[in-house]
């Protein structure tokens, strides 16, 4: 294991520093630096060149003025270890790539995060309902989204999503056509999801298109666009959902010492709304709010290891998810709370969704107003990036449950008497998740580099605008920063998948 | 009851004579809480927009509203003095002495008056003349990294302007006189220099540069310091001055210390997110002329063209000035905002080599006549610059800036009007006169950028015609390539104008040897013209001797201008008024305090 591990790190530095020399020669000889002075009727161009020229060593040849930058990383020229040089602009590329990293940070983890949580749900189910209308849908939409260029998303999401919903909520009004639309969607999408057969198929359909008819009705009532909100009904309803659906998945509803602790949880969340609601949220910074998060699931957690009996574990854990799940609702109902605000603010001019950018300028508020200025920067981005990873991952987990679905164990296990839900979740779910393990650790290698065109069209000025302005200027030190960063974490992660699959999968050994 | 009614009557008479002697003085007509944002392409980087590196548009934007100047550029474009600020006089011509003096009352947005000391260290940094002389800061740069080294003598002084002995403030290598009052300063210039108006640009606050390079703490003691070292050219203060002047401007973020950011023009820089936005809030110790009318407007760094066209739909940004493409122009005519199209400061043309060229035909006046005769200059404007701006038009003068002074009168006897058409027949006539067939025109351009290719062809299919055999020369290091002998023929490139200033238009470029004149023309009536002209003092004998210069330049067949670079600049009208771009840095930003509010309920 180790000597596999050295191994593979020795070859890895060295193709490393191979791709730098090609990456630093192909940058340096893509245009002329000084195209702009050449063209420029300034009095001093000369001197202007010669200033360029010796901030940059434009004198000297590229495969040489490597050897310069790469001594720069080794900390031969007394700037310490790392030095990464200056740009074009003369500001040092160590600051630039700190300010760039977090802004791609911010913009990509949650994208990453959701895209694999939904594309692996979203994977599983229709490998469950394979061959069903949803399995259609979901394989037709996922590689139309799939074959879809970024920007153009990106434009399209920017005109209806933001400028068209901004424009729907100055007289947030559904006509009615439109109501009954989106009900007979919602009615056709839930009867392919739930397997029926016959007239209970049309049962499915009816309550689906009414219950989404009478919510869009309600929400039309009560001018729901301009003033969100879940309300202790809504939270009532949704925590007891939570409650028996976490139970169901996670160890199943027979087992009645998880759904009592369940219940007991999302009895305590229900009894918290309103003091959190109208105390306790106004005294919240990130931190302390991040605080209350965990201890809400340290709380759940506790319940249901004590109240356990036999099954602490898995009581426990039930327990917990459905204690975070609920406390979550009711922080979503306090950004709600603030929206009305938020969107009728002066910064804000009633226009909440933003096409550009990572937040208004000069807004400042609580966190919960923070938050939904956050969420309003963070929407389209997030979802142009989910739009086009969703897809391999759906794609990946189907075919990999498929698989596992089809092998003896499971009908060994099917013959002996398990449920469907032990059978898929126990035994084919967790074996589906080893080769989809390994493409996560992959992602993760390349999020930060991956979102060079989704930075650019919505602004977000991270490590793609530090990629794309060195290349501009013909400016080999930002590109290299941006190219070390993302091909240092793409060779660390190859590895690391390597032997994550290693670890999960006892039939490969690494050596 | 009485008596309160009389209270009553004269709190209204006294509120009404506060309010009348508050219209005494001159008063900001601010909208209270007033607020825009405009969009523009790339991230603001430095305050100090004077130094090598730091002098890009994205700065001086920025440094436009928010350091005073002598004068301005505005839309027509014409030089604007702002006596609000300060004034400055033509003492004497030969030698050429001018006296700048800083107006009563203008203070820093510290409070501290702006005076002769910032522009002593204005002068001390452009012109360089206080620099360690011979001293070449390439060896104490270190080659690695483009930043001096730890061995960088304590006791140089390198102020990083690019200045140039021989142009400009270069000139000025006396220490200037600072007048008893500490207001105004004379400078003698060792000879006449023509453009002697555009050379001491918006200073820097000198205290906050004297207490960050010498640890002062006191701003009186600051400025005192600054005399004392360039009076007395005390070298171990100026080298800490230069090292500060250098590098202690350039943030990427608000910085801590706000000193660095203070004002003298009408905004102040209150916000600056790294790669975001800038704020720039009205200057509440600006008493000039130019007060603002909104109270914040917010520069947002938006690089993708289309992404300002939909944050302006958006109403996140209410101004954006994207680059013209043909995709904006289209979105653009799709909105209900008003489209301003406009010219930038470059001009595509295509020079001719007189000598030193590819094949060598082009010696021969002939075929250079020839050649200009089958450009299609109207083709390349109505083709490739209509789709982004419907009334583009040719540029027919090599000298003058479309709709600047001179302009229209140099064009209708330039001679240009011969190429305004292609003339096949013409063409053929001359080449057949010079006794060449098929001669082969090599032409030299940026082979990255998509423009210039479509250009070359449509060049190349229309000089066929003529028998020309218009072959490739393009490269993407095509800059490098300019003047080099044998390399090409005929070169399709722009110049920038950054200003009207005489000096950096005709004399580098048309001179025998000028540092711009890359196709090796060479006319002594020529030289004489641009000789006279770096001498002319007075403007309207500038403008006569340059439409000499365009005449000349037309009539030895130098070459073809083909167009000015189009600019668009959109505005939601139901939002902000009186816009108008100017063709000159700064562009839309030429009149920012003019910009004003428009109300909601307008609509």
């Amino acid at each position: 294991m180790a000597t596999f591990v050295v191994r593979r790190l020795i070859a890895s530095i060295f193709i490393f520093i191979a791709a730098t020399y090609l990456m630093y020669i192909l940058v340096a000889l893509s245009g002329d630096p000084l195209e702009d002075l050449r063209t420029s009727s300034a009095p001093n161009k000369q001197q202007l060149i010669e200033a360029r020229t010796a901030l940059l060593n434009l004198d000297v040849p590229p495969p040489l003025r490597y050897f310069i930058w790469l001594g720069g990383i080794f900390g031969l020229t007394g700037k310490g270890f790392g030095y990464l040089g200056v740009t074009v602009q003369n500001q040092p590329v160590n600051v630039l790539l700190g300010q760039a990293m977090g802004s791609t940070l911010q913009l990509v983890t949650l994208a990453t995060v959701v895209a694999i949580i939904l594309g692996i749900v979203v994977g599983i189910t229709t490998a469950l309902r394979q061959y069903s209308g949803y399995d259609y849908g979901v394989t037709f939409l996922s590689f139309l989204f799939f074959s879809l260029p970024i920007f153009w998303v990106a434009v399209l999401l920017k005109q209806y999503l933001a400028i068209g919903f901004n424009d729907f909520l100055r007289d947030p009004a559904i006509p009615w056509w439109l109501i009954v639309i989106l009900a007979l969607i919602s009615g056709v999408i839930w009867m392919s999801i739930i397997p029926r057969k016959g007239i209970q198929r049309l049962y499915t359909f009816l309550i689906a298109a009414v219950a989404t008819a009478a919510l869009l009705v309600y929400m039309e009532l009560t001018d729901w666009f301009s003033n969100p909100h879940i309300g202790i009904v809504g939270i009532v309803l949704s925590a007891a959902g939570v409650a028996f659906g976490v139970t169901a998945i996670s160890t199943g509803l027979r087992q009645r010492r998880a759904l009592r602790a369940s219940i007991i949880v999302a009895a305590i969340g229900i009894a918290m709304y309103y003091p959190f609601m109208l105390f306790i949220s106004y005294y919240l910074t990130f931190w302390t709010w991040v605080g209350l998060g965990v201890l809400a699931v340290a709380v759940s957690f506790a319940i249901g290891w004590f109240t356990g009996g036999a099954d602490k574990a898995p009581v426990a854990r039930t327990a917990a998810i459905t204690g975070f799940l609920v406390a979550a609702l009711i922080s979503l109902d306090r950004f709600m709370s603030v929206w009305n605000a938020y969107a009728n603010s002066s910064r804000i001019k009633g226009r909440p969704i933003a096409t550009i950018g990572s937040s208004t300028p000069g807004l400042e508020g609580s966190l919960w107003v923070m938050g939904v200025d956050f969420f309003t920067h963070l929407l389209l981005p997030t979802i142009a990036l989910i739009l086009i990873s969703f897809a391999s991952y759906t794609r990946y987990s189907r075919a990999s449950l498929l698989e596992v679905m089809n092998q003896d164990y499971i009908r060994t296990a099917r013959a002996k008497g398990l449920t469907e839900r032990t059978v898929v979740v126990r035994h084919a779910f967790r074996n589906a998740l080893i080769p989809i393990a390994t493409i996560v650790a992959f992602d993760i290698g390349g999020i930060v580099g991956g979102a060079v065109i989704t930075e650019r069209v919505f602004g977000w000025t991270g490590m793609g605008a530090l990629f794309q302005n060195g290349l501009d200027h013909v400016d080999p030190n930002p590109v290299m920063a941006f190219f070390l960063v993302v091909g240092g974490l793409a060779i660390l992660f190859n590895l690391i998948a390597d032997l994550v699959y290693a670890g999960l999968d006892p039939r490969i050994r690494v050596s | 009851m009485r008596i309160r009614r009389f209270a009553a009557a004269a709190a209204t008479v006294a509120a009404g004579a506060l309010v009348l002697s508050g219209c005494a003085a001159p008063q900001s007509e601010i909208v209270e809480g007033s607020s825009l944002s405009v969009a523009w392409n790339q991230p603001f980087y430095s305050y100090n927009g004077n130094t090598s590196f730091g002098n890009a548009t994205a700065n001086n934007n920025i440094t436009y509203a928010t350091l005073g100047g002598f004068n301005y550029y505005n839309d027509v474009p014409e030089l604007v003095k702002d006596t609000s600020f300060g004034t400055y006089e033509l003492v004497s011509e030969d030698p050429l002495v001018v006296k700048y003096t800083i107006a009563d009352g203008v203070k820093w947005s510290d409070g501290t008056a702006v005076d002769a000391a910032d522009l002593l260290l204005q002068w001390a940094a452009l012109s360089r003349a206080l620099d360690t002389p011979d001293f070449d800061a390439s060896e104490f740069t270190d080659p690695d990294t483009g930043e001096f080294t730890d061995d960088f003598p304590t006791d140089v002084v390198y102020f990083d302007s690019g200045a140039d002995p021989s142009v400009g403030l270069g000139l000025v290598s006396t220490t200037p006189e600072v007048s008893d009052d500490k207001k105004s300063i004379t400078m003698t210039y060792d000879e006449p220099f023509v453009d002697w108006e555009l050379q001491l640009t918006s200073p820097l606050p000198a205290h906050v540069v004297a207490k960050n390079a010498l640890g002062i703490e006191d701003n009186q003691e600051a400025k005192d310091a600054i005399y004392d070292a360039i009076e007395n050219d005390d070298a171990e203060a100026l080298a800490a001055i230069s090292s500060f002047w250098n590098s202690g401007f350039n943030f990427t973020e608000m910085p801590d210390n706000t000193d660095l950011v203070l004002a003298s023009g009408p905004y102040m820089i209150t916000d600056f997110v790294a790669d975001q936005y800038v704020t720039l809030t009205a200057n509440p110790e600006y008493t000039g002329d130019n007060l603002p009318k909104v109270e914040e407007i917010t520069v947002r760094f938006i690089t993708d063209p289309l992404a300002a066209v939909q944050a302006l739909q958006n109403g996140e940004v209410q101004l954006i000035s994207p680059q013209a493409t043909a995709d904006v122009a289209e979105a653009l005519a799709a909105l209900d905002v008003t489209v301003i199209g406009g010219y930038e400061g470059t001009y595509e043309h295509i020079d001719l080599q007189f000598d030193q060229s590819k094949s060598g035909h082009f010696n021969n006046p002939l075929i250079r006549e020839a050649f200009m005769k089958v450009i299609p200059r109207q083709e390349i404007v109505d083709k490739l610059i209509k789709p982004l701006q419907e009334d583009a038009e040719v540029r027919n003068s090599q000298v003058f800036l479309p709709g600047a002074e001179g302009y229209d009168e140099s064009v209708a006897e330039n001679g240009s009007e011969a190429y305004a058409e292609v003339d096949i027949e013409g063409a053929k006539a001359l080449l057949a006169e010079a006794g060449v067939t098929n001669p082969e025109v090599c032409m030299l351009f940026s082979s990255t950028n998509p423009r210039r290719a479509n250009e070359f062809l449509l060049i190349q299919q229309s000089a066929a015609q003529a028998g020309f055999n218009v072959t490739d020369c393009s490269s993407p290091d095509w800059g490098g390539l300019l003047g080099t002998p044998g390399a090409y023929d005929a070169s399709l490139f722009g110049w920038q104008s950054t200003s009207l200033g005489v000096t950096n238009g005709p004399p580098p470029t048309y001179t025998t040897g000028g540092i711009n004149n890359l196709n090796f023309y060479s006319n002594p009536e020529m030289d004489e013209l641009t000789a006279a002209l770096g001498k002319e003092f007075d403007p309207d004998a500038q403008i006569e001797i340059m439409k000499q210069i365009d005449k000349i330049l037309w009539d030895d067949f130098y070459g073809v201008t083909i167009f000015q670079f189009p600019a668009v600049t959109a505005y939601d009208q139901n939002a902000i008024t009186n816009i108008s771009p100017s063709t000159l840095a700064p562009t839309i930003f030429w009149n920012i305090w003019d910009w004003e509010p428009v109300s909601a309920d307008a609509e």
